[in-house]
C-alpha cells in the first residue's frame, strides 16, 4: 500500500475489520508487503521490500494506494521515499509500481476521486489515481473512509475470482451496486412524506440535507462498526462520501444542492440563486407592467389587437337544445 | 342522435365576406395548438412534482410514489407533445421556432422597444426575435433535462455517459435545478407579454385563426 494525500483514515478503518481480524489478514490470508502504518521496518529497509516486490514479482502484486494525487509543483507537495539521494514523489511511485501490478485498488475517496484534498479550491491540484494510471483500469473503493469490508472484500474477490464486476466509477457493483436511498430502512418515512424537520429526528432526513439519493453504496445493509450502527441510525443525514466530487457536490451537508463557487473564494447557496432570479424576474415584469400602463402601452396594445368588427355577431338558440346558427337578420342590427 | 353542428362554416363564412377589418388567416394550426396546450400543461406538471420532489413543502404531506409518478408521467407526456411538435414542423417546413440570425440582428431593437427606448417593435417573421430566442432555448434546456432526468431514472444503468459527462449525480440535479428555474423564469414573462402585446395572437393559440394582414414570405 501507499499513501499519498491521505489522513490515513482509510487504513484506520481497515484495521477495525471484524470478522477476519485484521491480523487474521496479515497471518493468514494476505502477503501484506508494504504499509506505513503496519511496518515494523522503518527508512530504506522498510522501502526495499517494496522495491523487491517491484522488481520481483512483476504482475504478480496489488498496489493499493490511499490518498490523492497531488500534482501541484510536479508533485513535490508530496514525498513519499527517499530513492538514491533523491526525494521521490507520490505520482511518481505511484505510476512507478502501479504500471507493472497486476490489479490497482483506489481505497477511500481521496485515492478513487480526489475527496476532502481536491476540495474548493484545489490549490495541490489533487485528483484521483486513474488520472496518473491511464493506461491502467484502476477499482475504486470510495469512501471517507472506506468500510472495511469494501476493501477486504474487493481484495479477496480479487485473489480469488479476479477483477469483480464495476460499476459506471470503477467501484466494486456488489457494494457500490444501489443508492442507499433504495435501501435505506427510513425509505417508507419518505414514500408517506413525512420528514424530519431537525437533525436528530426519527423521520426521513432527506429535508434536513440527506444525500442517501445520490449516493451508492451498502451502508444500510451492512452498517459500521461491526454492523452496530450508520449515520441515518444515528439520525444524522448521510453525506454522500463515496460519490465523485465528495465533499464539494455533498456541502452544505443540511441542503440538497452544492454550494455555487464564485470567484474569490466565496460560495452562494442554490437556492439563494433561484430565489434571486425569480425575485429578479417578478420585479422586472410588474415593473414593465406599470410602466406599460403609465405610458399607455397596455392599452394602445390591447385596442390594436382588438378591432372592433363592422357588426357583432349574435346567436340565437333555434329549435333544439344546444343547437345554434348564425341570425339572418345579424346584418340588419 | 347527435346533430351536426352548423355554428362554425356560416361563422367563418361571414369572416371571410369582409365583416371585420384586416383578413382572418390561419396562424396556429390544430397542432401547434394541441402541442402548445399539452405541452403547457404537462410541463407544469413537472416543474410543480419536480419542486415538491427537490423540497418537500411543510404544508403539504403527500405520498413521494405517487408524486414521483406525476413527474414521471408529466415527463413522457412532455416528450411526445415535443414530437409531436418537431413532426409536425418537419412535415409543414416550419421553420419558426428556430432563430435565424435576422432575429439575432433584430434583437437589440427589440429590446429597446420593451424599454420604452422605441415606440414599435422591429418587423418580425411570426415569432419576433426574443421568442424565437426564448423558445427555441426551452425546446433545448427541455431536451438536455429530459436525458438528465433519463439517465437518473435508470439509476446509472443505462446512459452512463451522461453521468460521466456532467460529474455525477449530484451535477445533474443541479444542472435540472437550474434549468427548471429558468423555466419558471421566462414563462411568467411569455405569459405577460402574450397577454399585452398582442391579444389576437393569443386567441390564435385557442381557435387557430387571427385577424392580421398575412405574414410576409420570407
Amino acid at each position: 500500500m501507499i499513501e499519498t494525500g491521505t489522513c490515513t483514515g482509510d487504513s484506520i478503518s481497515f484495521d477495525n475489520i471484524w470478522t477476519p481480524t485484521f491480523s487474521d489478514i496479515l497471518s493468514n490470508i494476505l502477503d501484506w508487503r508494504y504499509d506505513w502504518s503496519m511496518n515494523q521496518a522503518q527508512g530504506s529497509a522498510a522501502y526495499q521490500v517494496l522495491l523487491d516486490t517491484y522488481s520481483k514479482l512483476p504482475n504478480e502484486y496489488i498496489l493499493i494506494v490511499q490518498g490523492s494525487m497531488i500534482h501541484s509543483d510536479s508533485g513535490h507537495y508530496d514525498h513519499v521515499a527517499y530513492e538514491q539521494g533523491k526525494l521521490i514523489t507520490g505520482i511518481d511511485l505511484v505510476r512507478r509500481i502501479g504500471l507493472k501490478a497486476k490489479y490497482v485498488v483506489a481505497i477511500g475517496s481521496c485515492a478513487a476521486f480526489g475527496g476532502p484534498v481536491a476540495g474548493y479550491p484545489n490549490p495541490t491540484r489533487s485528483t484521483g489515481v486513474q488520472d496518473v494510471l491511464p493506461e491502467r483500469r484502476v477499482i475504486n473503493v470510495s469512501g471517507c473512509p472506506a468500510h472495511p469490508d469494501w476493501i477486504m472484500g474487493t481484495l479477496l474477490h480479487l485473489a480469488l475470482y479476479g477483477e469483480p464486476e464495476l460499476e459506471k466509477y470503477g467501484r466494486p457493483k456488489m457494494f457500490y451496486g444501489e443508492t442507499i436511498h433504495n435501501r435505506c430502512p427510513r425509505r417508507y418515512y419518505y414514500d408517506q412524506g413525512i420528514f424530519a424537520t431537525d437533525i436528530g429526528q426519527k423521520e426521513c432526513l432527506y429535508r434536513v440535507g440527506c444525500k442517501g439519493p445520490v449516493t451508492y453504496a451498502d451502508c444500510p445493509i451492512r452498517r459500521w462498526n461491526d454492523r452496530l450502527n450508520w449515520p441515518i441510525g444515528c439520525n444524522t443525514p448521510c453525506i454522500g462520501c463515496t460519490e465523485p466530487g465528495y465533499p464539494d457536490l455533498m456541502s452544505p451537508f443540511t441542503v440538497h444542492s452544492p454550494d455555487i463557487p464564485l470567484p474569490g473564494g466565496t460560495k452562494i447557496a442554490t437556492d439563494s440563486v433561484a430565489l434571486g432570479v425569480l425575485g429578479f424576474t417578478s420585479a422586472a415584469i410588474i415593473g414593465h407592467a406599470a410602466a406599460s400602463l403609465y405610458k399607455g402601452r397596455i392599452q394602445r396594445n390591447l385596442l390594436k389587437s382588438t378591432v372592433r368588427g363592422k357588426h357583432r355577431f349574435s346567436l340565437t338558440k333555434v329549435k333544439t337544445f344546444h343547437t345554434y346558427r348564425v341570425k339572418k337578420n345579424a346584418k340588419k342590427e | 342522435m347527435k346533430k351536426k353542428n352548423n355554428l362554425r362554416k356560416p361563422f367563418f363564412e361571414e369572416l371571410q365576406q369582409g365583416n371585420v377589418e384586416g383578413e382572418i388567416i390561419l396562424f396556429q394550426p390544430l397542432w401547434v395548438r394541441i402541442f402548445h396546450w399539452g405541452f403547457a400543461l404537462s410541463l407544469t406538471g413537472i416543474l410543480l412534482s419536480g419542486l415538491e420532489l427537490h423540497k418537500p413543502a411543510k404544508f403539504f404531506a403527500v405520498s413521494y410514489g405517487d408524486m414521483f409518478k406525476i413527474h414521471v408521467i408529466s415527463s413522457w407526456f412532455a416528450l411526445g407533445f415535443v414530437a409531436l411538435r418537431c413532426a409536425d414542423a418537419i412535415l409543414r417546413r416550419d421553420q419558426s421556432l428556430i432563430p435565424k440570425l435576422r432575429d439575432l440582428k433584430l434583437f437589440p431593437k427589440l429590446l429597446a422597444y420593451y424599454l420604452f427606448l422605441r415606440t414599435a417593435p422591429p418587423p418580425n417573421r411570426k415569432y419576433n426575435g426574443g421568442q424565437s430566442l426564448v423558445y427555441s432555448s426551452w425546446l433545448l434546456l427541455f431536451l438536455i433535462a429530459s436525458l438528465l432526468g433519463l439517465s437518473s431514472y435508470w439509476q446509472g444503468e443505462h446512459l452512463i455517459w451522461v453521468w460521466r459527462l456532467v460529474g455525477g449525480f449530484q451535477r445533474l440535479r443541479w444542472i435540472k435545478f437550474m434549468i427548471t428555474i429558468y423555466f419558471l423564469a421566462t414563462i411568467p414573462l411569455h405569459i405577460y407579454l402574450s397577454m399585452t402585446e398582442n391579444l389576437s395572437h393569443l386567441q390564435a393559440m385557442v381557435s387557430g385563426y387571427e385577424r392580421k394582414p398575412p405574414p410576409k414570405k420570407s
